[in-house]
C-alpha cells in the first residue's frame, strides 16, 4: 500500500484556494507543446506513459478530506493512455479555443488521477501534446522540466539520441521537504520574522491598481472608515488574459541592468509594480505585492517535479525620496529574508494577521500577484533544436487573484508580460494602462537609478 | 566543518564537493541564484544548529561572494 503524506506548504496554498473558491478549476494548469515536423504519435504516446513513471509527481492522488477537511497525498499508477485529438482542420486560433476549453475542465473526485495527456495534431504542421494537471502536482518550472524530458525521450526513441539522465526521486524530495518544514527551530525562526514585520509596520494597507477608491468603497461597505483591507471577489472568477511583449533589445537592457547592479529580475519587477501602486494610491508608501517563488535550489529539487511554487507577501514601506536603486536593494533584502524562510506556510502569516487585526473574512491587503518565470529548458538534442516549436500555456479560467502578472522569456529574446485579470472588476484597458506605466517606470528607473521614486512618478 | 559545508553546497550545483574550492564564487562558479544562496544558508543553520542573525548581518549575507567568505561567516557563529 502506498505511503501517505501531508501536503507541503506550496500544495496547501492551492488546496486552500480550492476550498475557499469551492472549485478545483482554480488549480488547473495546462500547456500545449508542439513541434513542426512529422512527429510519430505512437512514439510520443510511449514517451508520455514513460514520463509518468519517471516523473513521480504526475502520479499523485489525494485522499478524501477527513473530518477536519485535511487531505493526504500518495503515489499511484497513471494507466490511462493519452487520447488523440486532430485539431488540424481549422485555424490555430480554432485549435487554441478548443484546447482552452479543455483547460477549464476540473478534476472532480477523491483518489483519482490528477494528470491528463492528449496527443494533438495542430494546424500548420504542428504535432505534440496537451497536458492538463492539477497545480498541486506540478508548477511551471516542473512543467518545463517535463516537456524537456519528454522530448529527450522522443529523441532517444526516434533519433537514437542518448537516453536522458534519470530525474530526481519525487518521493524522496517530498519527504525531505516535509521534514524540513516540521523542524521546530525553522518554524519558530520564520514565525519570528513575520511577527517582527507586523510589530514594526503594523497592519498592512491595501493598494489597488484602480486606485484608492477601491479601499474607500470597502470602508463604506464594512462601515469602518479605518479599514485597511478590501474585499475579495469569491464568485465571479472568470479571468481574461492580455499579453504584451517587450522587444528583445529593451529586454536585454533590463537584464543587463539586473546583472550589473546585482538585482534579480523578480525584485526589479516587484519594485516597478509597487511604484505603480504607490503612484495610483496617493503615493502610498506601505505597499504589499504577493510574489511567487519557485523553491528549486538543489539539483534534486530542480528535476523532482512537484509543486514548489509558493506565494509570500512582499511588503515594503519605502519613502518617495528613496532612489530607485536603494528601493530595489530594500526589496532585495526583504526577499532574501523570505527566501531563507521559504518553507514556511503563508497561511500562518494570514492567520496571524487575522488574529492581530481581526481582518474581516473574504478580504485582502493585496491586489497584485507577480511571478517571474525562467525560460523553458527544452531539449538540447540538435535534431529537435532546429525544429520550430510552439508552446502555449492556457489559463484555467478561474482567478483567485484580482490581477496576476506572469513575466517570462520568449525564445526570440522578448519578455512576455502576461496579465491575468478578473473581468468582473477589470478591463483590458486597465491592463494597457498598467503595462504602459510599468514600462515607463522601469525605463526611467534603469536609465538613471539615482532618481528617486518621487521623481520617477512625476516623470511618467 | 568545511567538508560538510562543501557537501551541502554540492547539492546545489553540478560540481563535486571535493572540487569546490574556497575562492569559488557562489554566483559565477557554482551558479547559485540569490534564492539558492539564501536557501543554502537555511540548510547551514539546520546542519550546524545555529541561527544567523538578520538585521545588520543582512547585507553581509547578501554580499557573500565566495565559498571562503561563507565558511568564515559560518565559523563566526559556531566557534
Amino acid at each position: 500500500m502506498a505511503e501517505k503524506y501531508a501536503l507541503t506548504a506550496a500544495q496547501n496554498m492551492h488546496y486552500q484556494w480550492i476550498k475557499s473558491y469551492k472549485t478545483q478549476q482554480v488549480a488547473g494548469l495546462s500547456i500545449a507543446a508542439a513541434f513542426k515536423f512529422d512527429l510519430d504519435f505512437e512514439i510520443l504516446k510511449k514517451c508520455l506513459m514513460l514520463e509518468a513513471e519517471r516523473y513521480g509527481c504526475l502520479r499523485l492522488r489525494f485522499t478524501k478530506p477527513d473530518k477536519n477537511g485535511e487531505i493526504q497525498q500518495y503515489l499511484a499508477a497513471l494507466d490511462d493512455e493519452p487520447e488523440f485529438a486532430d485539431l488540424s482542420g481549422g485555424s490555430m486560433e480554432d485549435a487554441d479555443r478548443i484546447m482552452q476549453s479543455w483547460a477549464y475542465i476540473t478534476f472532480d473526485g477523491d483518489d483519482i488521477p490528477m494528470t491528463e495527456f492528449k496527443l494533438v495534431k495542430l494546424p500548420d504542421g504542428f504535432r505534440g501534446f496537451f497536458a492538463h494537471i492539477d497545480h498541486r502536482l506540478i508548477d511551471s518550472v516542473g512543467v518545463a522540466v517535463m516537456v524537456g524530458d519528454v522530448m529527450q525521450l522522443y529523441a532517444y526513441y526516434a533519433f537514437g539520441a542518448e537516453y536522458p539522465a534519470e530525474l530526481a526521486d519525487f518521493e524522496k524530495v517530498l519527504k525531505s521537504d516535509l521534514d524540513k518544514a516540521a523542524n521546530p527551530r525553522r518554524l519558530a525562526k520564520a514565525k519570528k520574522l513575520w511577527d517582527e514585520d507586523l510589530d514594526l509596520n503594523g497592519e498592512p494597507l491595501y493598494s489597488d491598481i484602480q486606485g484608492r477608491s477601491v479601499l474607500e468603497e470597502a470602508r463604506k461597505r464594512h462601515g469602518d472608515p479605518d479599514l485597511r483591507c478590501a474585499d475579495i471577489e469569491r464568485k465571479q472568477l472568470f479571468v481574461a488574459v492580455k499579453d504584451y511583449k517587450l522587444e528583445a533589445e529593451s529586454a536585454r537592457q533590463v537584464m543587463d541592468f539586473c546583472m550589473q547592479r546585482q538585482i534579480s529580475p523578480t525584485n526589479l519587477l516587484l519594485l516597478v509594480l509597487r511604484t505603480y501602486l504607490s503612484m495610483v494610491n496617493e503615493r502610498q508608501e506601505d505597499i504589499t505585492v504577493e510574489n511567487f517563488i519557485s523553491r528549486r535550489s538543489t539539483t534534486d529539487e530542480q528535476t523532482s517535479g512537484g509543486s514548489r511554487t509558493i506565494c509570500f507577501p512582499c511588503r515594503t514601506v519605502i519613502l518617495g525620496d528613496t532612489t530607485f536603486l536603494d528601493a530595489a536593494k530594500k526589496i532585495q533584502n526583504v526577499q532574501n529574508r523570505i527566501y531563507m524562510n521559504g518553507g514556511y506556510d503563508p497561511e500562518l502569516i494570514r492567520a496571524e494577521m487575522k488574529r492581530r487585526y481581526n481582518t474581516p473574512d473574504d478580504t485582502t491587503y493585496v491586489s497584485c500577484y507577480l511571478t517571474y518565470q525562467p525560460p523553458l529548458p527544452l531539449s538540447g538534442n540538435p535534431k529537435l533544436k532546429q525544429i520550430p516549436i510552439r508552446v502555449k500555456w492556457f489559463a484555467n479560467g478561474a482567478a483567485t487573484k484580482k490581477m496576476y502578472l506572469t513575466v517570462s522569456h520568449l525564445p526570440d529574446g522578448q519578455l512576455n508580460f502576461s496579465y491575468h485579470y478578473q473581468t468582473v472588476c477589470l478591463e483590458e484597458k486597465d491592463m494597457e494602462v498598467l503595462y504602459y506605466f510599468m514600462m515607463r517606470i522601469l525605463f526611467r528607473g534603469i536609465e538613471d537609478p539615482s532618481r528617486t521614486l518621487d521623481e520617477i512618478m512625476d516623470m511618467v | 566543518m568545511e567538508e560538510r559545508f562543501k557537501e551541502l553546497a554540492a547539492q546545489y550545483c553540478t560540481i563535486d564537493a571535493k572540487d569546490i574550492t574556497n575562492d569559488m564564487t557562489f554566483r559565477d562558479d557554482l551558479g547559485f541564484s540569490s534564492l539558492d544562496l539564501m536557501t543554502f544558508l537555511g540548510d547551514l543553520e539546520d546542519e550546524f544548529d545555529t541561527e544567523f542573525e538578520l538585521g545588520d548581518d543582512e547585507q553581509k549575507l547578501s554580499n557573500m561572494r565566495t565559498v571562503g567568505d561563507a565558511i568564515e561567516f559560518l565559523k563566526s557563529y559556531i566557534d
